[in-house]
Parts: structure tokens; C-alpha cells; sequence
């Protein structure tokens, strides 16, 4: 029960084992086996102290044999060992007080236990025998009963009572006993109690000499570990040194050796220097002979040279002095030429000013002049376009009158030739023919026929042949006429083919693919007029210039035709020149010519080029002088027209008239007789109409309602006659 | 006669004033001259500092004529309100409104004694619980409440009002009150002293009862209660450890059996406070005389406890069957650490521990000092201990065990891997014991410390034994070392102490 606490406490405590190995309180417990342990260890632990300190000395000596960096390290674990060792047993040296404890405890337990068996069975014992001696007693007493004689109870009574005595004697001896041995253990409690005080003095006398010593040792231990440390770091320090000291006494030996190298070449250098000088000074003095050589020549060479430049110094005197009069000269010319030049000026300045004016003058007279003529042009072109308007006017005026008049003059002919007609079929009985007139077929005045446009000429042209198709050389068709004969609308149509072909590069690209869908003819077509457009060809002629030039340029290039077209040739290209000026001669001099194309075979595609590109160039020139023919083109001729007029009004020739003016008298009389019948007629006609009245009024006679009144109806009367009538 | 005033003001105000004004007052002349215009502008200085900027005439003028008197004398308006909030903290608290530099100053000026419904969940501190520990305690192991001065404070504080608190007399709001304030912090609870109700007119009979027979227990134990921990546990949320002994300190002469009762009705409510508790890791009930029945019934509550890692009944009466009960529990648990010293454990009790060891596969210690399990349950635990791969430290310490106990773990010593530290001082191995332990221990690597004192063996063997014992030490030692790939070098004599 008491003990329990000492022991907790212990327990606790023992977490904390310290103590000292060396100090032995120990030596003085109670427990043999303690003590000795104890002893054990104390020697165990001097043991240690003193290899320690013999080490520590020894092995300054011994260890810097050994490798550098296991001093520390053996330290280190020397003294680990050591305080392992240390700790280890201070701890068992403070549980070694609880152990002892214990077994005290254990034994106490089992004196206990061999005590409490003795006293139990002491007590079951005395109950025993007092249960005996009470067994006894109770049967006394039913003895005591059964006596009578009072004496005998009495004794009875007196002896039952010493039982009784003895045997409460017995039961206070054994309580007597028990409170003894009570009072034994509260005794031994109490010292019990003391002694556990003592051990737990005594553990924690142990635990802080165990704290004092295992600080002691640990710091001791440090100082050794610190020491071979400080052992360690001055060695290396010292071996670093020795190394050092070694290189660097290698290091002056070598700087020796390179001093003594040094100083040997150095001497060698001076005797070479010294040679070198030597030698230099020879040199030196050879040279030195040679050139007072040279300078002495030189000298002479010097005194020449004075003795000329003494020469030219006095010619240049000479000239000098020439020219100083000169130059005085000069000055006076000079000083003239100034003066005149001022003269110069002056006039120069007038002249400008008088030149400003003019200029300002001529100005102003420009501008009146521009300003004139300016409106000189405006009247110019207003009157130009009056003139155009009456131009157009005249033209329509005279159209209308010359339609007009011709209608009238038609008119006139129609009913002549209707007269003449009727004349010659009811009259004459003759048969009768209408004159052919070419004039009756003209309606309008008459004038130069238009010239088509190359792209309606082309059009024909194409058309033409596509019709015509295989007939080659029948170009006799009306609207073919004005073609140039030499040239046949096959040959034309190749050659614009060809155009056509080579000359692609004119046509503009929208265009080509514009044309994809159509015809092929209408394709040709706009390709032609595209290609004439950027050509510049714009008319007929044009065309045709074109086209003979084609031919020309072949004859020219064709060796083989050269001969025979030489003259054509010549013809031609005079008439080239000659073409812009008399279209209409061109038709003419050409049918004159009567070349036929030279030959089926074209140009050469390649030629093409080059002969559209002279073409163009010949034609550029031409152009220069169209404008005035244009003018000049409009003017229509009326030669024609007197003839025209001539023509119409003789339209009955002369011996017609004759005959007219003989049927006339011929006529006149027959009507004169017919004019008699005719009275006659008229009067036969009076009469009869008298008739048919008179008649007339006999009929109303008849009729009248006073006939039926009457008696006799003249009805009747005339019943015969009426019909007879 | 100018000084009183003056220092009447300024000692209102703090010392650097009154400091200040001593070699002032050295000229009389200037005294006179100086001292009345101190005393008007210093004090509405101090008291309003919105009119530095209004006085700031006048001040060019004193500092002109003071050269020792400077504006840094004159305490700054923070000051005055940290001064301030501490004085007032216990009526409101103004803390965590603070930048933490102010925080740190008001900490450091709240006094010790502050209520601590006010203090207990606004201060975090560690600085302030500490004044408060060492001005309660004088000696404070912080290390052992995890380094937290407020841990100590409210688990040192708790223990006391519980370990003074008397049932019937104190009133139990006084622990209730404490827990919302104490809850978060209070991880272990150490009560070495429960006191048992007074009554005063049935003292003396009881004394009488308990002279006469002891046998009367019964009827007296509802009087006896103590204070039930039910409630007080159930509060603390986060309570790891329980450590209680049901007696009495320092009673003296007062002394009697009465007041190391732990009676039954006290057991069933430890027993379904502890049982509630699932947090509970640690549990200690020693000295308190702990007999079967009790011990039963407190291990059947903890039977598949979810964190229960020790258990420490230690220095009670509990015999085989309540051993039988803790065989059962441990198989029923995750218990690491079981100690049953100084019991009255027997040969039965030791078998059924044995039994449940041989397949146990969480205990790691295991403590039977001071008991009484003989040879008979010395054999069946060596017998266990073959099959256990768990156990590292068997405390078998005084318990009668002789030679055929010692030739078993002989056996066990050269299979067993996992067993590092054994105690059999205090038992009769006896020489020939001693030769075998010394021979299986030739064969062990593991053992690291081997208890044989006074044990009746040889010291011969001893000896050997210790020297194999530090041979596995040092092979101990190069494991640990050899996986991190330290240099030994590194820890040389600290080791072995750890």
C-alpha cells in the first residue's frame, strides 16, 4: 500500500538517469549484489578516466602517424563510447534503487503472505480449541441443568466460569498478540516509510551527482573533441605550411636559375652588340668616303650651274625689261578699251531701255492683236457654222425644189407620155412603146455617189464571196463595180483573212473574247473593224490602198515577178503618192493598168508585219493633207444637171411633136363634125323628151278620178292604143 | 513652490517629463521664469494633441528656451489609447481591430488577472498566458502541454478547481462554466486527488462503521461519490488524455480508509465517460483501488474504443479476471501500451494475457511489475512471444519467475525480431537461468536492453549478456545512421542518449 508511492516516484524519476559512475553511494546500500555492481563500475569508470588521459597524451605522438582525419573522428566516437557507457550506467545506478525497492517489496510480500497464512491458521486454530472449550462449556451447562444439589451447581457454576475465563483469556491473549503484532507493523510502517524517504533522498542525491557528473564529462568531452580538432586544424595548418614552403623555395630556385639565364644571355648580347658596332663603324666610314666623292663632283656640278643661271639671269633681265614696256603699253590700251567699254555700257543701257518699251509696246499689240484675232475666230466659226446651217438649208431647199420641180417635170412627162399613149394606141392605132429613160428613174438631184466605209466594203466583200462561193473571177456584180478591177474579191478577202490572222495583237483582248461565241464571218468582221480602227483605215480607199499595197509589196519582194511588174511598179508607186489627192482618177488609172493579181500565192504570213507597218507609215502621210479636200469635197457639181433638165424636157422627141401638131388639125376637124351630131343629138334628145312629156300628161288624163265618175272611162277609149303602146 | 504644480502635472502624463525637468531646475533664476509657462503648456498638450498645430507658436518658443525639452517627451496619442483599451480591456476588449504592433503592445499591458471569460478565446498570445502561468504556478513544465503556455494554463487550471472541488459543497456551475472557455485548449486532463463529500454529523459513525466492519461499504457508498466527470469530459472536445487517481493528498491525521473509496457508482460513470470520450487516447487510473468488478466494467466501456492507444491501471487491485477482461480487450482494440504493475495478477491472468498476445498485433508495451504471475504465466507469455511479431518492451519485473520461464525465453530471445527492451530484475532466474538467457541471447541482433538485476544470475553471464546487448546497441545505432547516409562524424555522442 505505501510503498506504491515511493515507487511512482521512481518511476517518474527514472526517466532522468543521471548519475555518477564514480561517486558510490551505492557502496553503501544494504544489497551485497548492489554494492558490488556499484564497485564494479566505479573501477570500471577509473579505469577509463585514466586510459583516457593516458590516450589523450599518447596519441599526440601516435596519431599524426595516422591518417589527418580520423583523429577527430576516433575522438568523437571515443567519447561517444564513453558517455554511452557513462549514462547507461547512471541509469542503472538510479533504477538500481528502485530494483532494490522492489525486491524488498516482493519479500516483504511473501513474509507477508507466510505471516498472514501462520496467523490465519493460528486463529483458525484457537477457534478451534475455543470452539472445543465453548462446545465443552455448552455441555456443561446441560450438565448444570440436570444437578439439583446446589453445591454441585455451584461448583459447576465456578468451574464453567474459570472455562470461560480461560477461554476469553485466551481470545484477549490472541487479540493482545494481534494488536502486538499490530503495533510491529505500524513500527515497521513507519520505518518503512523513513527508509523509502531515505532511498528517495538517496535517488536524488544520485540523480544530480549523475546531472553534475555527465555535464562534467560532456564538457569534458567536448574539450577533448575541440582539442582534436585544434590537434587536427594545426596540423593541416602546419602541413599546408610545409607544403607552401616547399613551393615556395621551389619557386625561388627556379627564379634563380632564370636570374643566371638571364645575366648569361645578356652578355652574349653585349658582345654581339659590341660585333654589330664594329662592323657598323666600317660601313660607316666607307660610306662617308664615298660620299665626299660624290660631293665634291656635285661642287662642280654647282659652279656649272652658276655660270648658267648667271647666263639666264641676265637674259631674263632683257626680258624683263621688254615686257615692263609692254606691259605700260597694255595699260594704256587697257585704260582705252575701259573707256570704250563705258561708252559701251551707256549705249547698252539705252538700247535696254528702249528695248523694255518696245518689248512693252509689242506687248500691248499682241494683246490687242490676240484679242482680235480671237474674235476674228469666234466670227470666224460663227460664221462657218452659219455658213454650214445655210449649207444644209441650201442643200435641203434645193433638194426640195429640185424634187419638186422634178415631180412637176415627172408629172408633166406622165401625162406627155400618157397623152402620147393614148395618141398612138386610140388614135394612131400604132403600138406603142414607153422610152427607156434613164433620168425617169432618178428621183433627187443628182450627185457624187458616197464613198462606203472600208468596214461596209469588207462586209460586201465577204459576203460576196461566201455567196459566190467556187466562181472565182466573177466579181461583175452590181455593187462590186467600184472594187479596183486588178484586184478580185478572193485575193481581197485572203489578204484580210491573213490581216485578220497576223494582226491579232491590234485587236483589244476584251474583245477577242467577246467574239468566242460568234459566226465565224461576223467574227472576221469586228475583228477587221477593230483592227482598221487602230490602223487608221477609215475609208474605201483606204482599203483598197491597202490592198494593193499588199499586192505591190509582193510584186516588189517576189524576185520571180520582179521583172514583169517592174513598170507597174513604178506606175504604181507614183500613184501611190498621187491617190490622196484623185480618188476618183484611182478606179481609172488602175483600169488601165490591168495587172492581174500576180500570182494565187499570198504574202507571206511573216511579211504581214512589216508590210502593215510601212503601210501605216505611207498612210500617216497622206492624212497630213486631208483635212482641206474635205471641205473642198462637199461642193457638189451641177454640170450634170442642165443636161439632166435638158434630157426631161425633151423627153417627146421632135418628130413626135410633128405628128402630134398634124393629128391636131386632123382632130380639129373631126371634132367639128362631132360638135354638129352632138347638136343634133341634143335636139332629137329635146324631142323626145317633149314625147315622154306629152305622154306623161295623157297617162295623168287617164288616170284621173273623173274618168271613173264618167260614163264612159277614156280608159276603155284608149285601151287599144294603150296597148298597142 | 513653482515644482509642485508642475510635477503634479507632468507625473500624470509619465516619466520622461519628470525626468526631463531636473536639470531644469537647477538655476533658480530660471525656474521662476520657465516653470508656469510649463505648466500651461505642457498639460493641454498632453491632454489634447489636436492642438500641436495651434501651439506650435508657443512650443518653437519653449524648445528655444529648453534646449532639453523636446515633443518626443510628450507620450504619443496611441500610447494613450493602448494605455487606455488596456485599462478598460476587461469591460470591452479591442484586440483584433489592432494592427498587429498595437496588438502586441495591449498585450503585453493586460494584467494577469483578467477575467478570463474575456480573455479565453480572444487572446491567442502566448506571451500573455505565460505571465499568467508563472504567475499562478512558479514552476511550469511547458514542454509537457505541447509547448502551449495556454494549454498549461487551462489544463493546470481545470485540474485544480477539479481536484478542489467537493461534492455537494462546491457548486458544479463553477467547473461548467469554464468549459466553453477552456474546451478548445484542455487536450489532457491530470487529476491526482479527488475529495469525497463532506457530511460532518455521520463522520464520526462512519469512522465507527469503518472500525467496526468494512463490509458496510455498500450502504455508504452513494454518500461517497465523487465529483462525475461525465459532464465536464463531454465538454472538452478535443481531450486526449485522462489521468486520475481517486484518493486524497496531504490528509495527515486525518487519514482514513473512507477517503480512498472509489466506489462503484463512480467506476459506472467513469466508465460511460470515458466510453463517450472518442477522442480519448491515453487513459490512466492509477492508486485508486481498482478491484475486478470495477476494472471489468471500465474495460468493458472501452472495448472497440476508436482511439484508445494506452492504457495504465497500474498500482490497483485487480486480480485474474480483471486481467482476463484486459486480455479481451486486447483483441478488441487498437491499444499500443498496456501497464498493470503492481496488481495482483496471477498464473490465470498471465495466460489469458498470454492467449490474446499471441496473435495481438497493436501492443507494443506491455507492463506486469510487481505481480505475482509465476512461472506458470512466465511460460505461456515466452510461449505468446514466439508467435508475436509486435511486442518491443516486456516489463516482467518481480514476479517470482524462476529457471523454466528463463530456458522459454531463451527460446524466444533467438527467434524473436521485434522484442527490443526486457525486465526480469526482482525474479529468482537463478544460475543455470542465467547460462540460457546468456545463450539465446548469443543469437538475438534486436535486443537492445536486458534487465537481470538482482535476479540470482551469475555475474559472469550478466556481464556477457551486457556486452551482446552492446554490440546490438551499436548495430542498432549503424541502422539508424546508415539509411540517412550520414557521416558518423555528424552524431557521434549524441546517439546512444537517444
Amino acid at each position: 500500500m505505501n510503498p506504491t508511492g515511493p515507487l511512482g516516484i521512481l518511476e517518474e524519476k527514472e526517466e532522468e538517469h543521471l548519475s555518477t559512475p564514480i561517486l558510490g553511494p551505492s557502496v553503501h546500500s544494504e544489497n551485497s549484489q548492489e554494492r558490488i555492481q556499484a564497485r564494479r563500475l566505479r573501477i570500471a569508470a577509473r579505469l577509463e578516466t585514466r586510459r583516457r588521459e593516458a590516450l589523450g597524451e599518447y596519441l599526440d605522438g601516435k596519431k599524426e602517424s595516422e591518417e589527418d582525419q580520423s583523429r577527430s573522428y576516433k575522438q568523437k566516437e571515443e567519447s561517444r563510447l564513453k558517455l554511452a557507457k557513462l549514462l547507461f550506467c547512471g541509469t542503472e545506478l538510479v533504477t538500481n534503487i528502485q530494483v532494490a525497492t522492489d525486491i524488498k517489496e516482493i519479500q516483504r510480500r511473501v513474509e507477508e503472505e507466510e505471516i498472514k497464512r501462520q496467523r490465519l491458521e493460528k486463529l483458525e486454530n484457537e477457534v478451534k480449541t475455543s470452539q472445543d472449550k465453548f462446545d465443552e462449556i455448552t455441555s456443561k451447562w446441560e450438565e448444570g441443568k440436570k444437578k439439583k444439589i446446589p453445591q454441585e451447581l455451584w461448583d459447576m457454576l465456578n468451574s464453567q466460569q474459570l472455562h470461560c475465563a480461560g477461554l476469553i483469556e485466551d481470545k484477549n491473549k490472541l487479540i493482545n498478540e494481534l494488536q502486538q503484532e499490530l503495533k510491529t507493523k505500524d513500527d515497521q510502517y513507519v520505518k518503512d516509510l523513513k527508509k523509502q524517504a531515505d532511498d528517495i533522498c538517496l535517488l536524488l542525491e544520485r540523480m544530480e551527482e549523475q546531472v553534475k557528473s555527465v555535464m562534467k564529462t560532456f564538457r569534458q568531452e567536448l574539450v577533448h573533441i575541440e582539442k582534436a580538432f585544434e590537434m587536427e586544424r594545426q596540423e593541416l595548418l602546419a602541413n599546408n605550411k610545409k607544403k607552401w614552403e616547399r613551393a615556395l623555395q621551389a619557386h625561388n630556385a627556379k627564379e634563380l636559375e632564370y636570374l643566371v639565364s638571364r645575366i648569361k644571355k645578356v652578355e652574349e648580347y653585349e658582345r654581339q652588340l659590341n660585333k654589330q658596332r664594329i662592323w657598323d663603324c666600317e660601313e660607316y666610314h666607307m660610306i662617308k668616303i664615298k660620299l665626299e666623292q660624290d660631293v665634291q663632283i656635285l661642287e662642280q656640278q654647282l659652279q656649272q650651274m652658276k655660270a648658267i643661271y648667271q647666263l639666264n639671269q641676265e637674259k631674263l633681265e632683257y626680258n624683263f625689261q621688254v615686257l615692263k614696256k609692254r606691259d605700260e603699253e597694255s595699260t594704256v590700251i587697257k585704260s582705252q578699251q575701259k573707256r570704250k567699254i563705258n561708252r559701251l555700257n551707256d549705249i547698252l543701257n539705252n538700247l535696254r531701255l528702249k528695248y523694255t518699251k518696245q518689248i512693252k509696246q509689242f506687248q500691248e499689240e499682241n494683246h490687242s492683236l490676240t484679242s482680235d484675232y480671237k474674235r476674228l475666230v469666234i466670227q470666224f466659226k460663227e460664221l462657218q457654222r452659219a455658213m454650214r446651217r445655210f449649207a444644209i438649208t441650201d442643200d435641203e431647199k434645193f433638194r426640195e425644189i429640185w424634187l419638186m420641180n422634178e415631180e412637176e417635170a415627172k408629172g408633166l412627162i406622165g401625162i406627155a407620155l400618157d397623152v402620147d399613149k393614148i395618141i398612138c394606141t386610140h388614135h394612131l392605132g400604132l403600138p406603142w412603146t414607153a422610152p427607156d429613160l434613164w433620168f425617169l428613174k432618178n428621183i433627187g438631184p443628182i450627185s457624187q455617189q458616197f464613198k462606203k466605209s472600208a468596214t461596209e466594203i469588207v462586209e460586201e466583200v465577204l459576203m460576196q464571196t461566201e455567196d459566190e462561193g467556187p466562181e472565182e473571177n466573177v466579181s461583175e456584180a452590181g455593187s462590186y463595180l467600184d472594187l479596183p478591177k486588178q484586184v478580185s474579191a478572193k485575193t481581197t478577202r485572203k489578204l484580210l483573212m491573213l490581216l485578220c490572222d497576223e494582226s491579232g495583237f491590234l485587236i483589244e483582248s476584251k474583245l477577242l473574247s467577246l467574239l468566242l461565241p460568234l459566226e465565224k464571218s461576223e467574227c472576221y468582221l469586228l475583228r477587221l473593224d477593230a483592227i482598221f480602227s487602230a490602223l487608221g483605215i477609215e475609208s474605201e480607199d483606204d482599203l483598197y490602198k491597202l490592198v494593193n499595197f499588199f499586192l505591190k509589196y509582193q510584186a516588189h519582194h517576189l524576185p520571180g515577178n520582179q521583172d514583169q511588174s517592174s513598170v507597174a511598179v513604178g506606175l504604181q508607186s507614183e500613184k501611190f503618192s498621187l491617190e490622196a489627192g484623185k480618188k476618183e482618177n484611182v478606179p481609172e488609172g488602175e483600169q488601165e493598168e490591168k495587172e492581174p493579181p500576180p500570182s494565187p500565192r499570198l504574202i507571206h504570213p511573216n511579211d504581214v508585219l512589216k508590210v502593215l507597218e510601212a503601210f501605216v507609215m505611207g498612210l500617216n502621210r497622206p492624212r497630213d493633207t486631208g483635212m482641206p479636200l474635205k471641205v473642198w469635197k462637199e461642193v457638189r457639181d451641177n454640170s450634170k444637171d442642165s443636161e439632166y433638165w435638158e434630157a426631161l424636157a425633151q423627153v417627146l422627141p421632135v418628130s413626135r411633136q410633128n405628128l402630134w401638131d398634124a393629128l391636131y388639125t386632123a382632130l380639129e376637124k373631126y371634132h367639128l363634125i362631132l360638135t354638129e351630131r352632138a347638136k343634133l343629138l341634143v335636139e332629137n334628145s329635146s324631142l323626145e323628151q317633149q314625147n315622154t312629156e306629152l305622154q306623161m300628161l295623157l297617162q295623168q288624163y287617164l288616170g284621173s278620178k273623173i274618168n271613173s265618175q264618167l260614163q264612159v272611162p277614156p280608159t276603155q277609149v284608149f285601151r287599144v292604143p294603150n296597148k298597142g303602146s | 513652490m513653482q515644482e509642485n504644480p508642475t510635477s503634479q502635472a507632468t507625473s500624470n502624463h509619465g516619466l520622461s517629463l519628470e525626468t526631463n525637468q531636473s536639470p531644469t531646475s537647477v538655476g533658480p533664476a530660471t525656474d521662476s521664469t520657465l516653470q508656469p509657462v510649463k505648466t500651461n503648456t505642457v498639460t493641454p498638450l498632453v491632454k489634447s494633441k489636436g492642438l500641436n498645430a495651434a501651439n506650435a507658436r508657443r512650443m518653437r518658443r519653449i524648445i528655444a528656451e529648453d534646449a532639453e525639452w523636446t515633443l518626443a517627451i510628450v507620450p504619443q496619442l496611441t500610447e494613450l489609447c493602448i494605455q487606455h483599451i488596456v485599462k478598460n480591456f476587461q469591460n470591452n476588449p479591442i484586440l483584433k481591430q489592432l494592427i498587429p504592433a498595437h496588438q502586441q503592445k495591449v498585450l503585453d499591458h493586460l494584467s494577469p488577472d483578467l477575467p478570463l471569460a474575456v480573455t479565453a478565446n480572444l487572446i491567442e498570445n502566448e506571451n500573455y498566458w505565460r505571465r499568467c502561468c508563472s504567475q499562478r504556478w512558479p514552476v511550469c513544465h511547458v514542454s509537457k502541454h505541447g509547448g502551449s503556455w495556454k494549454r498549461l494554463f487551462f489544463e493546470r487550471h481545470l485540474e485544480q478547481l477539479v481536484k478542489h472541488f467537493i461534492p455537494g459543497t462546491t457548486d458544479p456551475a463553477v467547473i461548467l462554466d469554464l468549459l466553453p472557455l477552456c474546451g478548445n485548449y484542455v487536450r489532457r486532463l491530470r487529476v491526482d486527488q479527488f475529495l469525497p463529500p463532506v457530511r460532518f454529523p455521520t463522520q464520526p459513525r462512519d469512522g465507527d462503521h469503518q472500525s467496526d466492519s468494512g463490509s458496510e461499504g455498500d450502504m455508504e457508498e452513494p454518500a461517497a461519490d465523487h465529483y462525475p466527470l461525465r459532464d465536464l469530459v463531454a465538454g472538452l472536445r478535443h481531450l486526449e488524455e485522462l489521468d486520475l487517481v481517486y484518493g486524497v493528498k496531504d490528509c495527515g491525521m486525518n487519514f482514513e480508509w473512507n477517503l480512498f473509496l472509489f466506489t462503484y457508482r463512480d467506476c459506472v460513470s467513469l466508465a460511460a465517460t470515458i466510453k463517450a470520450c472518442h477522442t480519448l487516447k491515453v487513459f490512466r487510473l492509477t492508486r485508486s483501488k481498482v478491484d475486478d468488478e470495477k476494472a471489468r466494467i471500465l474495460i468493458r466501456s472501452l472495448l472497440d474504443h476508436p482511439a484508445l492507444e494506452e492504457l495504465d491501471l497500474s498500482h490497483n487491485l485487480i486480480g485474474d479476471r480483471g486481467v482476463r477482461a484486459a486480455a479481451k480487450l486486447l483483441s478488441h482494440s487498437r491499444l499500443r501500451i498496456l501497464n498493470l504493475a503492481n496488481n495482483q495478477v496471477r498464473a490465470p491472468g498471465a495466460q489469458s494475457l498470454a492467449h490474446a498476445l499471441a496473435h495481438n498485433v497493436n501492443l507494443i508495451s506491455l507492463n506486469l511489475r510487481l505481480n505475482c504471475i509465476e512461472d506458470e504465466g512466465g511460460q505461456a507469455l515466452a510461449h505468446a512471444l514466439q508467435t508475436n511479431k509486435c511486442l518491443t518492451t516486456l516489463h516482467l519485473g518481480g514476479n517470482e519467475l524462476s529457471e523454466p520461464t528463463a530456458t522459454l525465453l531463451s527460446q524466444v530471445l533467438s527467434v524473436n525480431t521485434t522484442l527490443t527492451s526486457i525486465n526480469l530484475s526482482c525474479n529468482r532466474i537463478g544460475l543455470d537461468g542465467g547460462k540460457q538467457l546468456l545463450e539465446g541471447m548469443t543469437d538475438n541482433k534486436t535486443l537492445l536492453e536486458f534487465d537481470l538485476r538482482l535476479s540470482d544470475v551469475a555475474q559472469e553471464s550478466e556481464y556477457l549478456i551486457g556486452q551482446a546487448l552492446q554490440a546490438n546497441r551499436e548495430a542498432a545505432r549503424q541502422r539508424i545512421l546508415s539509411p540517412n547516409q550520414l557521416s558518423p562524424t555528424i552524431n557521434g555522442p549524441e546517439n546512444p542518449a537517444g
